[in-house]
């Protein structure tokens, strides 16, 4: 019969003999996620006659507003790195548009604002860039609403409220994020 | 210690599904091959496993990647390795783990044709696959992946955590064929299950705006029992705490009944057949559910703005809204029913060598035959599809107390599957132990599938 001792022997042998591969799990500390996501932001088409109030005055500008949900996100908020906001733009109207683009926090605090982007009468294929890295503009995270005016050129002629031509505003925004494990 | 340690990890980082044991099953009449075949030949007169340590089993199974493709030292840049696993990984691949401990097992003659047995169980049983597109946007993002419908079906995951009160009886009907069945009473500790999940997430350019997001046809379920409870100071659900978590594993309120039914024939003296269907049940979960549910389609271009200042707009208020809408989520605390992952056992067994007898008191004896070979099969059902597994082995016993088993297994994580035990009786003391995957032992870093079984018993014959 085999005895309890040769048996504890053989185990111990197999388990003396099995072998692991050295393995350093604090590599993990290095280990980044940087994911980068691209969704689409605000965008509209804006005629003449829009520039019209109903009493039939011209207005010089435009201004709309809306709330933007998600950057007060906390898990998200911490790890965004990077924005760079895109936008295309196409001017079909008889004269040149501003465009003053400014973000703002819950009570409507300046958080960031784009330098004034002006494009000229005509002008169907302008592309605009602006990148934010967070750590030089980290108000930018707080921003709970974004605000976008329109200004027209002074060209001293009246807009003519029956012109079809159209200025088209396109805009999309990406989150470069890096998080760690 | 740093062995100990690393295999503790090992153990404790996956997760599960139904246990693969072509080493135990059929093997020296271990009283623990009755859980595996109700219908398995004993000739003892009485067994008890000592509590807690009369069966001990774990599996440990990742079909994709391992250890060292992420953590060897190799001076490689972690997130390149982590890229290159992901990259090769696929919706195929998963992560399982099974571990059980008996916690009381023990079974008496009837009489010369009848073995009773019962006990207690507990059983942690998960398994995982792996959501390529979901990683790979968690990973990656979406920009670079324009047109690309990143598919939310992949979602795909099970883990049960149960204990198991069983009693079976096993029936010699002739000298050729003996059946055996097993009633099972589940209590479900934790059931999370996610299946049967579809739809997707695309990005393209857009019309109106530069992109345009797609969520399509999603339908999304997840479903669990046992794991939240909800905190009434802050009305939120939170994880309930591990100790009472398992202590719903004895007759917690999730309860199941499932069965199990074996046979074993001989085709001639020396050739016999053996089979299985291992539970085959349910459980109804009730208690502590918290499910939810998202269907529907929304498509976004993002905020439009409409420069009307005499009706302005609430715009992400709409967008929110008409979200709400379109792809209602429904959280619910309704009842459900969670199938067992049953499985099926084949073997065909051939013995030879010199037969011996037992030296039986009484008539329960039976010819002895020092060697056997045979094959065995298989076969689970799993959340995705069933796996197979295919054994060949041969049985040597050395003694008439001391019994060894090679087996050599094809399944979904190696073509090269060796697996050795041994059952050794000293006195009224038994005790067992089996290892699969034997070559992975030369590296356990690199091992895709590992499982083991140990325990001690008192039989008495």
């Amino acid at each position: 019969m085999i005895s309890p001792k040769k048996i504890s022997l053989v185990l111990g042998l197999f388990l003396l003999i099995s072998c692991y591969e050295s393995l350093d799990f604090k590599q993990l500390n290095e280990f980044l996620v940087k994911p980068v996501f691209t969704l689409a932001l605000n965008y509209f088409s804006i005629v003449p006659s829009q520039f019209i109030s109903s009493n039939g005055t011209q207005q010089i500008s435009i201004t709309d507003v809306t709330e933007i949900k998600g950057l007060q996100d906390v898990y998200i908020t911490n790890d965004i790195v990077r924005l760079e906001f895109n936008a295309e733009i196409k001017n079909e109207l008889d004269r040149g548009v501003t465009i003053n683009v400014d973000f703002l926090d819950r009570i409507s605090r300046l958080t960031y604002s784009f330098t004034a982007i002006t494009i000229e009468s005509n002008d169907l294929d302008y592309i605009y860039l602006e990148a934010i890295d967070i750590v030089a503009y980290p108000d930018i995270l707080n921003t709970s609403k974004v605000r976008v005016r329109l200004e027209l050129e002074n060209t001293g002629v009246p807009l003519n409220p029956s012109d079809t031509s159209e200025f088209e505003f396109k805009s999309s925004v990406t989150l470069f994020i890096e998080s760690s494990f | 210690m740093k062995k100990i340690l690393f295999f503790l990890l090992i153990l404790s980082a996956a997760k599960a599904l139904g246990q693969n044991k072509q080493v135990l099953y059929d093997f020296a009449e271990l009283p623990q091959t009755l859980l595996l075949n109700p219908g398995a030949e004993t000739n003892y007169k009485f067994h008890t496993g000592v509590p807690l340590l009369s069966g001990l089993s774990m599996d440990f199974g990742s079909s994709g990647a391992v250890l060292t493709d992420v953590f060897a030292l190799d001076n490689k840049n972690i997130n390149d390795k982590i890229a290159t696993v992901l990259k090769a990984l696929t919706t195929r691949d998963f992560l399982k783990i099974n571990t059980q401990v008996e916690v009381l097992n023990l079974g008496f003659r009837v009489d010369d044709k009848t073995y009773f047995s019962f006990g207690f169980y507990e059983e942690i049983d998960a398994i995982g696959y792996y959501p390529k597109d979901g990683i790979t946007m968690f990973y990656e993002g979406n920009d670079a992946y324009l047109n690309k419908s990143f598919s939310l079906g992949q979602l795909l995951y099970k883990l049960d955590a149960v204990g198991v009160i069983h009693a079976g009886i096993s029936k010699k009907v002739n000298d050729n064929l003996t059946l055996g069945g097993r009633f099972k009473v589940y209590s479900s500790a934790v059931n999370i299950e996610s299946a049967n999940n579809s739809g997707t997430f695309t990005t393209v350019r857009g019309t109106d705006n530069s992109y345009k997001h797609y969520l399509s046809n999603i339908n999304i379920n997840t479903k669990s029992s046992g794991l939240y409870i909800k905190d009434p100071e802050t009305d939120t659900y939170v994880i309930q705490d591990a100790g009472t978590i398992f202590g719903n594993t004895l007759l917690g309120g999730n309860l199941g009944i499932g069965i199990d039914f074996g046979v074993t024939y001989h085709i001639t003296p020396q050739l016999k057949f053996s089979g299985s269907i291992l539970d085959f049940g349910f459980i109804n979960h009730k208690k502590n559910t918290l499910n939810l549910k998202a269907n529907g389609s929304f498509v976004s271009e993002g905020i439009g703005f409409e420069y009307n200042p005499d009706n302005p707009s609430n715009y992400w208020g709409q967008i929110e809204g008409d979200f709400k809408e379109q792809v209602p989520i429904d959280t619910n605390k309704r009842s459900y029913i969670s199938w067992r992952p049953t499985k099926l056992n084949a073997a065909l067994k051939y013995r030879f060598k010199e037969i011996r007898r037992y030296n039986n008191r009484n008539s329960t004896f039976k010819d002895f035959y020092s060697d056997a070979i045979g094959v065995q099969l298989y076969y689970v059902f799993r959340p995705l599809n069933p796996q197979l597994a295919l054994t060949g082995f041969y049985q040597k016993a050395i003694t008439k107390n001391f019994q060894t088993k090679v087996t050599y297994t094809v399944d979904d994580f190696s073509n090269t599957n060796i697996g050795a035990g041994f059952s050794a009786q000293f006195g009224i003391v038994n005790l067992y132990g089996m290892l699969d995957n034997l070559l992975e032992y030369s590296n356990l870093s690199a091992a895709n599938s590992l499982s083991l079984q140990v325990g001690i018993n008192i039989i008495i014959n």
